[in-house]
């Protein structure tokens, strides 16, 4: 009995610190290994618990259908007014004699690469108007060809000699290619010369790359190397003048594309360009595609707050904001006709009486 | 006399058989036995589920043990007894491992998880360099670091099982060498070799009884590590041997034993003992694990040693539990392998198309370039020719997808089982005052297990009761005397009596009704009184209890314990000494009984049977109550005198000679036995030991398991460690449902091992139980509740983890490692937000499969379709699905999440802002460069 009496006077003076939250927890004995007390480690920590009400299920589709319609319709309106000129022009620039011949002409030296295009702009082209190069099924994702680049060497003059990743376009002579590896190798070399009336249009190659790129990936102390100087050509040189941090054709190139159809900036126009203006483009068609059946486009595409022109992502969130909508309304439906009361035990899964009905 | 009779006729009937077995075994006990120990050796013999073996033993007897098939013991030669075979020798081993073979058995072990192997042949995948997608180093670490962890554990185990075999083997017990009896260890004790055991020593092997310390050759042994029974049981020395004394005089003799065996209740053989030949039974063996009690010492000669005695026998080793949902696991990590090999079947298939398409191309095409022309002489670059090329295609695509099955899941699910260990430890609900004890998680692997059990199986006397009778109330001659319980402390002293200046009380104190008490000391001569007297004179007298004397420290008192056979008759003794008739001693030839402060001596005769069976009638519903502390289940005992307990013995037989003719177990129902809980189910099925023997291992198992899961409950009683195992096997073999076993006693082990989830308690049968079990608490408390609670949404976090996650990552074929183990991390905490029992079942799994491809062919294609013809580049288009699968896996998560602390606020919406800051800081550095592949 007198041993019971210590716990007791112990607890009485302990438990003020414990705001006594709990009369039959008493202070712990000497030597206790009676668990701590805490609403943690008893999981008894303040929780709410979502039940999927019909409220809450109808009025959570009809706001994101709500919600959804209106983004979906802004998209679509503003996809609208982007103005987009695409032009394909791998297949028109082969002169006839050469149809058959594709790679004969787009290998040889001799030949006269130069094709002229024109086309009218459909509606007014605000400045700037963007131009992109368009290929297609060309995969920059290849396992083959991401792997094969060095960024150390691309960033630093220091690591002119890691080229290991960048076979088989690693070095000529013993001597490191920079910048090495197959996508620097197969740089894009089509150019274009756009005029309107019979005036030229000035195209900007500046501020095309990403400033990221040219500030911290690519070196302003690193200069070109044994770039497509022996072997196989596979697309533009560089002039080994200029660092690669001001290479910004390159610095695009180098960012590989994540889909077998991509674009990339090629330039900017900073002038609008009036509606019916006929546009002449003059093209330097050098880029092979051919050995693997790509095609080449010209794209030029102005700008809103989505972006380039892009039906999809309104047309998708019109869908689902529609499906939503239509949910809604049928559960409310639902909820009208054939209300059912919640909490309902005879729910149940062993409520439910197999046999049917019960009488 | 009408009720004398069928006292004897069931004394006749129930203990003919083993009276016949007694009498042929020793002639000497005809005087005490014949009315004291019939009752005691046939409740043994029942118990112990061996009155078939005995009636075999007998007609055993009879015939010669084959000398094939018999061990020959030469008593006291060990050289003699191990020339011809070598017998085991008595150090034991219950490690697992040793240190040679440590490794290799444990690695062996732990590669029953089909993911390792998986993660393995990645690993191995990951080392040839034109196949390296991942650093070479990074692939094998995870994989090394789970393996490490599971060893260091194992390894940790083994040696604490190993310290204590050491400890077992070490210790010491006498030996008779050159006729003085020396200490040696345990380990060093060869067969054949005399031993000497002291009052308290556990024995060291089995041996048979030579001589005791009793003149009669009476040895009193405690069973508690074989069987779990507190009480003491009677063994015998064969007379021919009693008087001989191993220092004095050289004994010589053989013994013909069977080969070692599990049953631990029974034992055959013969001694032949200058020039004659006595059968020996299993009253004259003591078994290893046994103490020696009340008796001052023992000599006998050790027949089966080490890992062949029988308690070695019995127990069934360590063996490793893995719990259903990692066997589950397998099983859906090869559907998942398959599923995995199919989809890269897929993609060399195409792969190859491709090739063969553009096979005039490949010298020159930009983003690929067979041909390396950088040196003078054209060659192939990294070109294997048609078939490798196709072949590393698939292996590489295997590398690439190999996130379908993620290392990051065991990983994630051992830290689940960390914090549910944490939680069930630190329940205070799951603590118990009274021994001061917490819950133990012993196994970590099957946590998640104890919210799937479907069938539970419970030791009863010590588990779910705690073996405490108690004397509440007597009706005698008709006299209801159970109205007073105005006791007052002061009353509550008890009853003491003074002998030598010596005070003699007795240990346990029981509640006196004053009525009684009146009655029991007034010495007048009414018909009431007597009734009284003659009650609780046969109730001091008749049994088999032994009064132990123990010192307190205050020296005139002394305390005496009762220590006897069944619980009961130890309140029934209390009860008698509390009302003044206190027992003080016994021997084997008499009894004193202290009466109201008289001692009568009294010479056990046949007539205090006959008193007995006279006052069976008076002795009406004493009720005795066995206490739980929890609440759980009151189980409370109504006995109507003797006699129906040696009708229930009859009627247990009955259902013994039922199986023994081919019939099915019977279901009685003993309203009387069992009540409150087991009463309000419409069927129990009683089942004992002895009828197990003819079940267990024949085609009437199948018989038993049909009837068995009809009813409600099943009891089964007077069963062997073994037969327990055998139960829970029956079940656990016959249906895919979950098993557990609660037990306190050694002789629990079995099932505990056996059953998928093994419970232990910690509590007055010893600690085996807990060191074999799973889990282990101080009491039963409210099991139910508990595990109901726990393992809540393993399976679907588990499932989440392995699809959702790693599914989408297949289509999405660009995703961070990191990244998606860091998804993964806030599993931990779910688990104490969800108190669901959400069924798992195959359904499910291919309904969430097909959710997933879908919920991953959303994630792909829309960005794919809004970016199709864009100047999006990859590690844009890598970082768009990393966060876009982050977010979809947490926001699916929260919808399954039922409870939303702010432990889960924080760890779902945490984990997506902690993607959003990886992603921007991996971007941010260009040598992170983690993901760039894709075919």
């Amino acid at each position: 009995m007198m041993m019971m009496m210590n716990p007791d006077g112990a607890s009485s003076s302990g438990s003020g610190k414990d705001g006594a939250s709990h009369s039959s927890s008493s202070a712990p004995k000497k030597n206790s290994k009676k668990p701590i007390y805490s609403r943690f480690s008893q999981q008894e920590l303040p929780a709410c618990k979502p039940i999927l009400t019909p409220g809450w299920v109808i009025s959570t589709f009809l706001a994101v259908g709500i919600l959804f319609i209106p983004i979906g319709l802004a998209s679509l309106f503003a996809s609208e007014r982007v103005v987009e000129i695409m032009e394909r022009y791998d297949h028109d620039c082969i002169p006839s004699n050469y149809t058959k011949n594709l790679l004969g002409y787009i290998q040889s030296t001799e030949t006269n690469k130069t094709c002229v295009k024109k086309f009218t702009v459909p509606k007014q082209m605000k400045s700037p108007v963007f131009i992109y190069y368009q290929l297609d099924n060309f995969y920059q994702n290849h396992r083959r060809y991401v792997k094969s680049r060095s960024d150390k060497q691309l960033r630093s003059k220091a690591f002119e000699d890691k080229t290991e990743s960048c076979k088989p376009e690693d070095t000529t002579n013993k001597s490191p290619i920079v910048p090495c590896g197959l996508i620097a190798w197969s740089l894009f070399n089509d150019t274009y010369r756009f005029s309107v009336k019979d005036s030229e249009l000035n195209v900007t190659k500046k501020d095309i790359a990403w400033k990221s790129d040219q500030e911290h990936k690519f070196g302003s102390d690193v200069y070109p190397k044994n770039f497509q100087s022996s072997g196989l050509i596979g697309g533009a040189k560089l002039n080994a003048s200029i660092p690669l941090s001001q290479q910004e054709d390159l610095i695009v190139w180098m960012r590989t594309a994540a889909l077998p159809t991509f674009r990339k900036l090629y330039g900017k126009i900073e002038v609008d360009l009036e509606a019916d203006d006929e546009v002449t483009v003059v093209i330097e068609n050098n880029y092979n595609t051919y050995s693997f059946g790509g095609k080449k486009r010209l794209v030029l595409s102005t700008t809103s707050w989505i972006g380039g022109k892009n039906d999809f992502l309104g047309i998708a969130y019109i869908t689902v904001g529609g499906i939503c909508l239509f949910l809604a309304i049928a559960f409310i439906l639902l909820y009208v006709i054939n209300p059912r009361p919640l909490g309902d035990p005879s729910y149940l899964s062993w409520n439910k009486n197999p046999a049917g009905q019960m009488k | 006399m009408d009720s004398k009779r069928p006292t004897e006729n069931s004394l006749n009937i129930e203990s003919g058989t083993s009276r016949r077995g007694i009498a042929t075994n020793s002639v000497r006990e005809v005087n005490f036995g014949d009315h004291h120990h019939p009752r005691g050796t046939t409740a043994k013999h029942v118990r112990h589920g061996s009155r078939a073996g005995d009636s075999e033993a007998f007609s055993m007897s009879q015939r010669e043990i084959n000398d094939d098939d018999a061990r020959l013991v030469y008593v006291n030669d060990p050289v003699k007894t191990n020339e011809r075979f070598e017998f085991a020798r008595n150090s034991i081993r219950t490690g697992k491992y040793s240190i040679l073979t440590f490794l290799p058995r444990n690695l062996f072990e732990q590669f029953h998880r089909v993911a390792y192997i998986y993660f393995l042949v990645i690993a191995v995948l990951n080392q040839l360099p034109q196949l390296a997608v991942f650093g070479r180093g990074a692939s094998i670490l995870p994989l090394a670091f789970v393996l490490l962890v599971t060893t260091v554990k194992d390894a940790y185990e083994d040696y604490r099982r190993h310290r204590s075999d050491r400890i077992e083997n070490n210790r010491l017990a006498l030996v008779l060498v050159n006729n003085q009896f020396h200490s040696k260890r345990w380990k060093d004790i060869q067969v054949g070799e005399i031993i000497k055991i002291q009052a308290n020593e556990t024995l060291p092997c089995d041996i048979v009884l030579l001589s005791t310390s009793d003149p009669t050759g009476v040895a009193y042994v405690q069973t508690i590590n074989l069987d779990g029974e507190s009480n003491l049981k009677t063994r015998y020395a064969k007379q021919e041997t009693l008087s001989k004394f191993p220092e004095k005089e050289k004994i010589g003799g053989l013994i013909r034993c069977e080969k070692p065996n599990r049953n631990i209740y029974g034992f055959q053989a013969n001694l032949e003992i200058d020039g004659k030949k006595l059968s020996l039974g299993p009253s004259n063996v003591v078994l290893r694990g046994c103490e020696l009690k009340n008796t001052v010492w023992a000599i006998g000669v050790a027949v089966y040693a080490g890992r062949e005695t029988k308690a070695m026998l019995n127990s069934s080793g360590a063996s490793c539990k893995r719990s259903r949902l990692e066997s589950r696991m397998n099983f859906e990590i090869i559907i998942l392998s398959m599923f995995l090999i199919a989809l890269c079947t897929v993609v060399s298939v195409c792969a190859a198309l491709w090739l063969r398409r553009h096979r005039h191309e490949l010298d020159f095409l930009p983003f690929y370039r067979r041909k390396d022309y950088s040196e003078g002489k054209v060659k192939n670059y990294n070109y294997y020719g048609w078939g490798m090329e196709i072949f590393f295609t698939f292996l590489m695509s295997v590398i690439v997808f190999q996130i379908m099955i993620p290392i990051s899941l065991y990983i994630s699910m051992e830290l689940i089982r960390v914090g549910q260990a944490y939680f069930m430890i630190g329940d205070t609900q799951l603590y118990d005052e009274t021994s001061n004890s917490r819950f133990q998680c012993r196994a970590l692997n099957i946590n998640e297990d104890l919210g799937q059990i479907k069938y539970v199986f419970s030791d009863k006397t010590g588990t779910l009761t705690e073996n405490k009778m108690e004397f509440q109330c007597a009706s005698i001659g008709g006299v209801d005397y159970s109205g007073g319980k105005g006791i007052t402390e002061k009353d509550h002293a008890g009853y003491s009596v003074q002998v030598d200046g010596i005070i003699l009380r007795p240990k346990m104190r029981v509640n006196a009704d004053p009525e009684l008490q009146q009655l029991a000391k007034s010495r007048k001569d009414t018909i009431k009184c007597k009734q009284v007297h003659d009650f609780f004179l046969a109730l001091a007298a008749c049994n088999a209890i032994v009064p132990l004397v123990i010192d307190t420290p205050d020296p005139t008192v002394k305390l005496i314990d009762y220590q006897g056979e069944s619980p009961d008759e130890q309140a029934l003794v209390y009860a008698a000494a509390t009302y003044g008739f206190m027992l003080v001693e016994r021997t084997s030839g008499h009894i004193v009984i202290d009466i109201q402060g008289q001692r009568q001596r009294s010479r056990c005769s046949f007539t205090f049977l006959r008193y007995h069976a006279k006052i069976g009638v008076m002795i009406l519903f004493i009720t005795v109550t066995s206490f739980t502390t929890s609440g759980v289940c009151i189980h409370s005992f109504c006995r109507t005198s003797n006699n129906e307990e040696s009708c229930i013995r009859s009627l247990q037989e009955a259902t013994a000679d039922m199986a023994k003719k081919l019939m099915a177990v019977s279901g009685v129902t003993y309203d009387t036995e069992v009540t409150s809980v087991a009463s309000l189910t419409p069927a129990a099925l009683i089942v004992d030991g002895t009828s197990l023997v003819y079940i267990l291992d024949s085609e009437l198992e199948e018989q038993l398991f049909e009837l068995a899961s009809k009813c409600c409950v099943v009891l089964c009683c007077r069963v062997a460690p073994l037969q327990k195992a055998g139960i829970v096997a029956l079940v656990k073999n016959r249906t895919a449902d979950m098993t557990l076993a609660i037990g306190d006693g050694a002789n629990d082990v079995s099932m505990i091992q056996m059953a998928d989830v093994g419970v232990g308690i910690s509590g007055q049968e010893g600690r085996q139980a807990v060191m074999a079990s799973d889990f282990a608490m101080g009491q039963y408390v409210l099991f139910t509740c508990f595990t109901l609670t726990t393992a809540i949404t393993e399976w679907s976090s588990v499932l989440y983890s392995v699809l959702y996650t790693s599914l989408p990552t297949i289509v999405v074929g660009i995703l961070d490692k990191n990244l998606s183990r860091r998804t993964l991390l806030k599993y931990p905490q779910l688990y104490g937000a969800g108190h669901r029992q959400e069924c798992y079942n195959s359904k499910f799994f291919w309904l969430t499969m097909m959710d997933t491809v879908w919920q991953s062919l959303v994630a792909f294609f829309i960005p794919v379709f809004a970016y199709w013809g864009s100047n999006l580049d990859a590690s844009s288009m890598g970082d768009l699905w990393t966060i876009a699968v982050v977010i979809l896996v947490n926001l699916h998560l929260a919808m399954d999440v039922v409870r939303w602390t702010w432990i889960t606020h924080a760890a779902i919406w945490g984990s997506i802002i902690a993607t959003f800051i990886c992603v921007t800081v991996i971007d941010a550095f260009p040598s992170l460069v983690g993901y760039w592949y894709a075919l």
